[in-house]
This record gives C-alpha cells, sequence and structure tokens, in this order.
C-alpha cells in the first residue's frame, strides 16, 4: 500500500507544482518537506514522482525531500534527541523515551531554467518547452 | 548540488494537500452547520470496521438519524451490508485510491437528503497509513484496530495514533484465542498519544458496544 500513497501525494504536488511555475519556464527541481508522522518512503516517493510526471511539462524534473525526524524526549535522563524511528531506548537505560514528530507536508521550493536554460534542452524534449508557455 | 548558473530558486512553502484541505474545510463548516457530527473510520482490512457499523446501525435505530459513506476500492458489498440497516448509504468505489479524498466526500454528501441526517459515518478503505492524512472534513477521527492485527499495530501506525480522537480495539470475544499483549498495545499507545480515549469492543458479541455508543451520542448531543 506504500506505493499507492506516495502516488496520490505525488499527484497532488504535480498539479501543484503546475500552478506555481513560473510560465515558460522549465522546472529542474522541487523541493518538499516531509514531517515524520507521514510514514514517506522518499525512494517510493521519487519513483511516483517520475511516473506521474512522465510525458508532462515536469518531466525530467528531480524531486529533494527533506525529511524531518522523529524527536525523542527521555523521561528519565531529560536528553533530547533526533531519530528516524519512534522508539528507541536512551544511552542512560530508559527504555521509554516520549516520542514527538510533525505531519507537515509542504512544497518549499521550485529551482526553474532561466530563458537560456530552456533553449539548450529545448533539442532534447522539444514538447517541454510548447507545453510550459 | 552543482546547478548551472542560469537556473532560479523560487521559494514557495504551501502544504502540499492544499487543495483537498480546502474543500475538506468547506463540507466541516456546512456540517457543523447542520449540526451533523461527522465521524472517519479508519483501520486496516479486515479489522471489522463494516461489521461495527452493522452492529452501530442496529442499536442507534430510532434514537440517532445516521447516514453513511462507504470507501472501497472496487466492490459494493460494504454498502450493501450497511442498507440493510440505514435508508441513506453512499457507496463510493475508489477504483485504485488507497483512501477517500476530501472531492469524494463533499461529492457523495450531495446523494444524501442531509436535512434528515444528526451523525454521518464514514467507513474509510481500509488502510491504516494513507487516509489518515487526507482531511475529509470530519469532526473526529476513529482508529479501529483488531487483537487478531497483532499487539505491534499502534506502535508502527503512528500518524493514526496520534491523529485519532478515539482508538477502539475491536474483536475482543477472540482475546482468548489469539496471543495479543494489551498491555504492550496500551503502553504503545500511551507514549504516542498520552491523551486519546481507547474503548474495547467486540462486533460481534457487541461487548463494550455501549460506550461507544455513548461516545458518538455524546457527539451528537
Amino acid at each position: 500500500m506504500a506505493g499507492v500513497h506516495e502516488f496520490s501525494i505525488a499527484d497532488a504536488l504535480s498539479t501543484q507544482v503546475k500552478l506555481h511555475a513560473p510560465a515558460g519556464k522549465r522546472v529542474r527541481e522541487v523541493e518538499i518537506r516531509v514531517g515524520a508522522l507521514r510514514g514517506l518512503e522518499p525512494e517510493a516517493m521519487r519513483m511516483c514522482w517520475q511516473a506521474v510526471t512522465l510525458d508532462t511539462v515536469l518531466a525530467g524534473s528531480e524531486l529533494v525531500i527533506d525529511l524531518l525526524p522523529w524527536t525523542l524526549t527521555c523521561p528519565t535522563c531529560g536528553r533530547v534527541w533526533d531519530s528516524p524511528v519512534p522508539f528507541a531506548d536512551c544511552v542512560c537505560g530508559e527504555t521509554a523515551p516520549t516520542p514527538t514528530a510533525s505531519d507537515e507536508l509542504d512544497l518549499m521550493s521550485l529551482t526553474v531554467e532561466e530563458e537560456e536554460g530552456s533553449e539548450v534542452d529545448a533539442g532534447a524534449n522539444p514538447s517541454v518547452a510548447e507545453k510550459a508557455s | 548540488m552543482s546547478e548551472p548558473a542560469n537556473t532560479t530558486r523560487v521559494p514557495i512553502v504551501e502544504r502540499v494537500l492544499e487543495a483537498n484541505d480546502q474543500v475538506a474545510s468547506t463540507t466541516r463548516a456546512e456540517l457543523e452547520r447542520r449540526g451533523i457530527f461527522a465521524v472517519d473510520i479508519i483501520g486496516a482490512p479486515g479489522s471489522g470496521k463494516t461489521a461495527l457499523l452493522e452492529a452501530t446501525l442496529r442499536a442507534l435505530k430510532g434514537r440517532r438519524r445516521p447516514a453513511v459513506l462507504v470507501g472501497d476500492l472496487a466492490t459494493r458489498r460494504d454498502g450493501d451490508r450497511l442498507a440493510r440497516w440505514c435508508d441513506q448509504v453512499v457507496q463510493i468505489s475508489t477504483g485504485q485510491g488507497c483512501h477517500l479524498e476530501a472531492g469524494e466526500v463533499r461529492d457523495s454528501l450531495a446523494q444524501i437528503d442531509l436535512e434528515t441526517v444528526d451523525l454521518l459515518l464514514i467507513e474509510n478503505v481500509g488502510n491504516l497509513i494513507c487516509p489518515v492524512g487526507f482531511d475529509l472534513g470530519q469532526a473526529a477521527k476513529v482508529g479501529v484496530f483488531a487483537v487478531t492485527d497483532g499487539d505491534d499495530k499502534a506502535a508502527k501506525h503512528p500518524y493514526l495514533v496520534q491523529a485519532a480522537d478515539l482508538l477502539l480495539l475491536n474483536k475482543i470475544d477472540l482475546l482468548p484465542y489469539v496471543p495479543f499483549d494489551r498491555a504492550a498495545f496500551q503502553a504503545d499507545i500511551r507514549l504516542l498519544n498520552p491523551t486519546v480515549p481507547t474503548l474495547d469492543v467486540s462486533a460481534t458479541t457487541e461487548e463494550g458496544l455501549d460506550a461507544w455508543l455513548a461516545w458518538l451520542e455524546r457527539g451528537t448531543a
């Protein structure tokens, strides 16, 4: 199921990116920030991004994923640290640190090519320059 | 990253599911205006969501005026089961979609006579992951776990545990027959969400059903 989960997010993201992309400029990079609660698999997400952008103006754009970690707080010694997983022991021996994480899922930025760049790439993928306008 | 000099970074900062969330907000406002308590019920396939709703609808007959939206990948079976107990059931076939989205709920509500309803039960597609992040316009999210699924399911689905307004542990009539460590299950939930209420139920024997019905009735009061 994980793959399908990422697919619908990639689909929503592609619609959003097309809305924000400056007219006539090719999108090179799409940066998103994702809280650990979302349980997003970066590899699956990148594959889904490739699939939903195939044959669109966003084809070939790179998805950059800033995955935010869990924060664990130890109730015994007070240590606070980042963790990729919600359940982990503290170095002090405490077995039940408190896990917290965010559920944000935000489009942070687009990196777009300026005019000269579009011309360079137009040869490799002529449809891109036309569709982007 | 070796970017060529001819690129520009355009800052945006906007929620990816903004479009879905906007539709959900409109739905929520409309349901609140009408005094309809909407509950999004999320659980794994086979956790007993439909059986629980059957028992719920049977018990609420004459006490509340429910309508039901049922999300399913392909079949109409769940909708047909629930239609025996409730006049207003809309089946939403999501096709490939692993969760309901706000637009599907909004469109399905057009098929319901909302004037005659005070409780909207939304059975999401059987899945513990995807439905959690998609706002439908509900007033409350309910997570359904089953003892037959194992005691590690809460720990493996932290988003649902943190986002839920109520967690149900279903099929407790089967506790004598399956390995299920209730203390470990509860401890995981408390670490992830210290305040969420939890209820034990059996849709089959109706044990614990009264507390669940009371929770629903408080929402519609």
